[in-house]
């Protein structure tokens, strides 16, 4: 799985200053990364463009052929009209019914397959969501805070079980938890905060990839935490 | 607040809206100034009202007059009772079934002599329609609820025509029906609708005619003019002057010389019907209005107002008796 | 019980209206010409309340066929004047721009082509509801619902009917807001028609009563008139609510 951007500019139209500006990016898969930045630096913008709900003013998104991208947010619901489990059998192949199930179960959400969506509460939400688009096609999902109104500890373990499950699969993982992406992504881009003329260049930081079962360092988590934040503030390069 | 006390100032609120719109219709005017109702929109049948204002003979009496126009949603009687208006024209059903329901009102003048009130049809295969059993038979238009509803049932009923020997067809703002041919009677006012009627025909090589009630004996009051009791009583110079005004006013119109300039002067409030037509209409107006003998325009038919009043009594449309005698006043002595 | 709100609320309105008309005919005097006394009332509607019931039934039966069709039709419309292509933008302004022309206006036409029969009546009817209808669903099909529609766009599974059906649910409360009001619409717009050209219904007793300056038959005609728009408005209600708890289970 292979995406670069190539003179990427973007402004929302209206708006004042472009959100990019001849941006040259790319990414690499399979693997778990991050993608970090202060509020209003452009990651759901980057997102959507390049899952295609936006186009760019210039330049170009190159992806390798047939690649299924998908793009998630936490403010997405299922129609109210039906069940929660009518809505995710309805949506989900039948070869992917016992991957449904299973993560229904790590997700500890079995038991609420009878409510209406409207009847969980926002964490429950978030985790049904990621359910039914972890069992459509896909090479790339972009996952924009998905998990932001889940505990902790729950959305550690959702984690290190969604890389356990799908090692093939790249994952572009948008969250402002700058210690979570700094240890479960095996690299964070991170957005620049403070261009007035459009982010020209994403800074890409290696982190520390944790897999179920191990546990990073506290030192070296420390360290990148700060090397992610360093970068977001606009204050170093790469 | 006490839900009592909101109730009280919600009722009061209600109340002082209700007087304040109210108020309008009391309100007193410049002693001079009068208003004048009339039954319909400008058309002949105010010929000698317009020509009264315009002429300049309500000035000549030293009245000051205000001519407002009448219409489907306007009624004379209502305006005189709430005060909004010192004269009007109204039917004498329309009086007759006012005072009924204790509307003070008077008579001071009958302007219509024969109602204008009649059907219409096309002579076509012979058809000719004189006598009231020259209907049977035919299919006749009717306002369900108006004066020609009245009169074809006081009509039929006089001459024993059962309804079931005709077909009766509702009349509506749609006359494709007439013209279709689907009804053969369609009632019209004779000195306005029938005239343009009469050209629209004749243009297609049609002859119109006529159906008359009051040649059959149905005589059915139309426009009269008409004051309250109590500017009769209050009021009896301006009630004379006023009552002269009108019929020297209508007599200047049914002057068979003075005809293109009240032509001209009714074409200035009505300018959409041509002159040309205008001046038809006057002169078949005129053979409706000028009374036969010696009496004068104006002049009150007390046996056809009584007629009017036994035919209402007769189909239910008013509940009692009414006393004519005391409605048609005439102008004060 | 919502109806029997309803017909409260109404009764109530029709009595504190008559209570104050006859009050200001006490205190100022006016004749029963004027405002007809309780007593006439009363009798006219004993010698004609059968009479008039039959005709606001009829009234009221055109009125629910007229309103059946102004929704068949709205949401028919609404579908192409929801798209952004030149057919959808042409039915907007098309609609916009119908809307401005009064019935009264329109209806001699309506009266030439379909004459002054029970097609005309629902015709009007059908017309006069038709346009808030139309513009709400235009509004509402028109109107992505981001949140639930953005899973089936980025799966490729969205059509046309599921974006229907989506944007339908969301506004539920909306459309059957817009259906009631509608409904008043529908029974004004056939007594409209009933009115200017029909020998059936109450529009066509009101006006027989304005020929004759009867104010206690319109009065009468009035009460039934409010009492039937009551009980059908009230049934819209309970429809749209039963529609909608089982749509969501509540």
């Amino acid at each position: 799985m292979h995406i670069s951007c190539r003179h990427l500019s973007y402004s929302y139209p209206g708006t004042g200053p472009p959100v990019f500006n001849s941006l040259d990016w790319s990414l690499e898969g399979p693997g778990f990364f991050g993608l970090f930045g202060l509020s209003g630096t452009g990651k759901t913008t980057l997102a959507r463009l390049i899952s295609g709900e936006l186009s760019p003013n210039q330049g170009s998104i190159d992806k390798s052929r047939d690649i299924a991208i998908l793009y998630t947010h936490s403010a997405e619901r299922l129609p109210g009209w039906e069940t929660v489990g009518t809505h995710l059998r309805s949506v989900t192949k039948a070869s992917r019914a016992s991957l449904l199930e299973a993560l229904l179960r790590d997700y500890e959400m079995e038991d609420y397959l009878e409510c209406r969506f409207s009847g969980l509460s926002m964490g429950q939400k978030n985790r049904i969501n990621l359910a039914r688009y972890l069992v459509q096609d896909f090479d790339l999902l972009i996952a924009d805070e998905v998990l932001a109104n889940v505990d902790e500890p729950t959305r550690n373990q959702i984690l290190e079980r969604t890389k356990l499950l799908f090692p093939q699969k790249t994952f572009l993982y948008i969250s402002h938890n700058v210690l979570e992406v700094a240890r479960f992504s095996q690299a964070v881009y991170v957005l620049p905060h403070g261009h007035s003329t459009g982010i020209e260049n994403i800074c890409k930081i290696s982190c520390l990839d944790q897999q179920a079962g191990s546990e990073a360092h506290e030192e070296l988590i420390r360290e990148r935490v700060y090397t992610i934040l360093k970068a977001a503030s606009g204050s170093s390069g790469p | 607040m006490d839900p009592d006390k909101r109730v009280y100032i919600g009722l009061l609120i209600v109340w002082s809206a209700l007087s304040l719109f109210l108020s309008g219709c009391t309100s007193k005017r410049n002693p001079g100034s009068i208003v004048y109702r009339l039954k319909w929109l400008y058309n002949v049948s105010a010929a000698g009202d317009i020509w009264a204002q315009e002429s300049g003979i309500f000035r000549s009496y030293g009245l000051t007059v205000d001519i407002r126009e009448g219409g489907p949603e306007q009624d004379a009687i209502k305006d005189l009772e709430l005060g909004r208006a010192q004269f009007g024209v109204a039917s004498a059903d329309q009086v007759i079934r006012a005072v009924a329901k204790g509307a003070r009102v008077v008579v001071l003048a009958q302007i219509f002599q024969i109602n204008p009130l009649q059907w219409i049809y096309i002579k076509r295969n012979g058809l000719v329609v004189k006598r009231p059993q020259d209907l049977k038979g035919l299919c006749i238009g009717v306002t369900y609820g108006g004066n020609d509803e009245a009169i074809l049932m006081s009509l039929l009923r006089q001459y024993r025509i059962s309804p079931d020997d005709l077909k009766l067809y509702a009349v509506h703002c749609d006359l494709n029906p007439f013209w279709r041919g689907k009804v053969d009677l369609w009632p019209v006012y004779k000195n306005i609708e029938g005239i343009i009627f009469q050209e629209k025909m004749a243009k297609n090589g049609e002859q119109a005619c006529f159906f008359d009630p009051s040649t059959a004996g149905i005589r059915f009051v139309a426009n009269s003019l008409i004051t309250s009791k109590k500017v009769y009583m209050e009021r009896p110079k301006v009630v004379r002057d006023f009552t002269e005004a009108i019929l020297e006013g209508w007599r200047g119109a049914m002057d068979p010389r003075k005809k293109s300039r009240v032509a001209e002067a009714i074409h200035r409030l009505d300018p959409d019907t041509p002159i040309s037509i205008i001046e038809k209409q006057i002169d078949a107006t005129r053979a409706l209005v000028i009374p036969r003998g010696n009496r004068d325009i104006g002049a009150i038919d007390r046996r056809a107002w009584e007629q009017t009043r036994d035919i209402l009594l007769a189909q239910g449309l008013i509940s009692h008796r009414v006393d004519i005698r005391p409605l048609l006043a005439g102008p004060p002595p | 019980m919502k109806i029997l709100e309803r017909l409260f609320q109404f009764f109530s309105i029709y009595i504190v209206a008559l209570g104050l008309l006859w009050a200001v005919k006490i205190v100022y005097g006016f004749s029963d010409y004027l405002i007809p006394s309780p007593l006439e009332v009363l009798q006219i509607a004993r010698e004609n309340g059968l009479l008039y019931v039959k005709a606001v039934l009829n009234t009221s039966a055109v009125a629910v066929a007229g309103h059946m069709i102004a929704i068949v039709l709205a949401t028919a419309v609404g579908l192409v004047g929801r798209l952004n292509s030149w057919p959808g933008s042409l039915t907007r302004i098309a609609a916009y721009n119908l809307q401005a022309y009064p019935i009264v206006a329109v209806a001699p036409i309506i009266f030439l082509f379909f004459g002054d029969g029970l097609s005309s009546r629902l015709l009007i009817a059908a017309i006069i509801c038709y346009f808030p209808l139309l513009l709400s669903f235009i509004g509402i099909f028109a109107e992505p619902v981001e949140e639930v529609e953005h899973f089936y766009r980025m799966t490729g599974r969205i059509n046309w009917r599921l974006e229907l059906a989506i944007r339908t649910f969301e506004n539920l409360d909306k459309i059957i807001t817009v259906i009631v009001g509608s409904g008043t619409l529908a029974m004004v717009g056939t007594i409209v028609a009933e009115f200017l050209a029909a020998s059936q219904g109450i529009g066509y007793v009101i006006r027989k009563a304005l020929y004759q300056s009867n104010l206690a038959k319109i009065l009468v005609a009035l009460f039934l008139i409010g009492l039937c728009s009551s009980l059908y408005l009230s049934l819209i209600e309970t429809i749209g609510k039963w529609i909608k708890a089982r749509l969501t289970g509540e």
